[in-house]
């Protein structure tokens, strides 16, 4: 059940490259949204926002809801980010060696 | 699709969305799965409306990092409790899975229950399935425009409800309730309302058996947990086959079971056809049982021609649903919700910490006795204001002395109270290098609510 990821992307045309990425991307959004909110959890019961903004080394004044706030959609950046880079890596580069393995396979 | 796309295409991308309307069905399952509709959503709505001894029953208080749950207040020292019952949690689904595939889907899920009341707004305002079918392919006239508006109406004041409600968990939803009304909404309460509203509208409303089929992360790897003996929903191809109907059955000579009625793919909400199998898209909401059984009671036939049965029993296999994969799964899920309840029932609500003064062993008080200095910590987790008194154990008299600014110990609710101990002893009694022994800190009006810790006592050893 499930299916198997797109490796290839010889066979595509312009615009099926171009869904195939924005499924990537859509898919990147939305799993690093769940990590984010398991990470806020975790990371907010041990640390409280109101105190990390007392003791950090930038000088804004925020409150513990914008604290979370910020905390989450920090953690739902850089899983982003990590999501996207490994959608972006598990593509082959358009390279000889690529299209050797390709072919053997 | 464009003139280039004519070339093969190894991989469906995606599938163009067709809607599925599922029809309507009543049996024992749909029965129960109306139930646990009943169930679940009345507790969500319900259960911030009541009170518990001053505060909001069940109220996660984020801005003063407190969780009210009926009579405990949890607070972030208590996250043990949160990171066992994520565990109990994932053992459950295990366990369930393992039991009888997608139970959780089926009936419990959050996505699969407002879809349902979504579906009883759809029918309410357009009408069955044939209707609604037939509404979607008509023309935009005065009945059409009528049901649709309604249907929106009901969704979207239903969704506004829910994230309403969703928000009064985390604010005094009474105090919410006047600030809506007074239109006089925080800036993140106001986000939340229409987030958790909206998601709940396009989720339940558009998004559908689509949640389930690419967005959710248990329906990818659910099928791990599957084996051979798992319960699951399965049409009896021995018995059904060959499926035929009308003329064709009447004259055939040995047709199978199975009418090909097609009410089992009818009220399918996720639109398969259950007679090609077991499917990754299928939620276990077994309304295809319910259809065909009442089909089969009308023909006369036996019922349970599609029911919740094992890849074994299909297959002329013996099969046993008790297994070791359940019994062991089960007994860990048993282990782990006990010691959960046993360690809320006995959590004492005085956290403490004794640190030993580092910069000396012990003071000589006078020519018969010694003393050690700690640094004493106390946080109060209960919900009122509280009175402590210190004690320690383990020698012949110790006595303990501390000094405050007005001669009790007493903490607020969530405070941290951090206060300096001398605990002193005869040196006749502490005369070895170092002994142990343990600090006790009780509540004065409820002397069965203490903590004891564990400290080093350095003694008089000369």
């Amino acid at each position: 059940m499930g299916t198997r990821p797109v490796t290839d992307q010889s066979q595509f045309n312009e615009r099926q490259i171009k869904r195939i990425f924005y499924r990537r991307l859509g898919t990147a959004v939305w799993v690093s949204f769940l990590a984010a909110a398991v990470q806020t959890m975790i990371f907010f019961a041990q640390f409280d926002p109101a105190y990390l903004n007392e003791i950090a080394s930038i000088t804004i004044s925020i409150d513990r809801w914008q604290g979370y706030a910020l905390g989450f959609v920090f953690f739902w950046l850089f899983s982003f980010i990590t999501g996207l880079f490994c959608g972006v890596i598990m593509a082959l580069p358009r390279t000889k060696l690529a299209q050797s393995i390709r072919q053997e396979s | 699709m464009s003139t280039q796309d004519t070339r093969p295409v190894e991989l469906k991308l995606y599938k163009a969305h067709e809607k599925v309307y599922p029809r309507e069905t009543k049996g024992r399952f749909q029965f129960k799965r109306k139930l646990a509709v009943f169930v679940l959503l009345g507790l969500f709505y319900l259960l911030p409306w009541f009170d518990w001894g001053g505060h909001q029953a069940v109220l996660f208080d984020l801005p003063h990092r407190r969780f009210y749950i009926f009579g405990l207040t949890l607070w972030p020292q208590d996250f043990i409790f949160l990171a066992l019952m994520l565990i109990i949690a994932a053992f459950s689904l295990f366990f369930f899975t393992a039991l009888a595939g997608r139970l959780w889907c089926g009936y419990a899920c959050p996505q699969t229950v407002w879809t349902e009341v979504f579906i009883w707004m759809e029918q309410l305002t357009e009408g069955n399935r044939n209707k609604r079918m037939k509404l979607d392919k008509g023309p935009w006239n005065f009945n059409k425009i009528w049901r649709k508006t309604a249907k929106q109406f009901l969704w979207i004041t239903f969704a506004l409800w829910t994230g309403f409600t969703f928000v009064g968990f985390f604010t005094p939803i009474k105090e919410l309730a006047v600030n809506v009304v007074t239109w006089n909404l925080g800036p993140w309460e106001t986000f939340w309302l229409f987030f958790y509203g909206f998601a709940t509208y396009g989720n339940a409303g558009f998004l559908r058996e689509q949640v389930c089929l690419y967005m959710c992360p248990y329906a990818r790897f659910q099928g791990a947990m599957f084996d051979k003996e798992t319960l699951i929903i399965s049409y009896d191809e021995k018995r059904g086959e060959p499926r035929m109907r009308g003329k064709t059955r009447r004259e055939a000579e040995n047709p199978g079971d199975c009418i090909d009625c097609t009410l089992c793919v009818q009220v399918c909400p996720t639109g398969i056809d259950i007679r090609d199998g077991l499917q990754y898209e299928c939620i276990a909401c077994a309304a295809c049982i319910d259809a065909c059984d009442d089909v089969m009671a009308s023909v006369g036939l036996p019922k349970g021609l599609i029911r919740y049965t094992t890849e074994n029993a299909l297959e002329g296999k013996k099969s046993r649903v008790l297994r070791p994969r359940i019994l062991i799964y089960g007994a860990i899920l048993t282990l782990l919700v006990s010691s959960f309840a046993y360690a809320l029932l006995t959590r004492s609500s005085i956290d403490a910490n004794v640190i030993p003064d580092r910069n000396s062993f012990y003071r000589i008080v006078d020519a018969q006795r010694i003393e050690n200095v700690y640094n004493l910590k106390i946080m109060n987790k209960g919900s009122q204001t509280a009175h402590y008194e210190v004690s320690a154990i383990g020698l012949d008299g110790l006595a303990v002395d501390f000094e405050t600014d007005d001669g009790v110990l007493s903490a607020e609710p969530g405070e941290l109270i951090s206060v300096p101990i001398r605990i002193r002893a005869d040196r006749s009694v502490a005369n070895k290098k170092i002994h142990t022994i343990k600090v006790v800190v009780n509540e004065v009006d409820n002397p069965n609510n203490k903590r004891t810790e564990t400290v080093k006592y350095f003694g008089y050893d000369k």
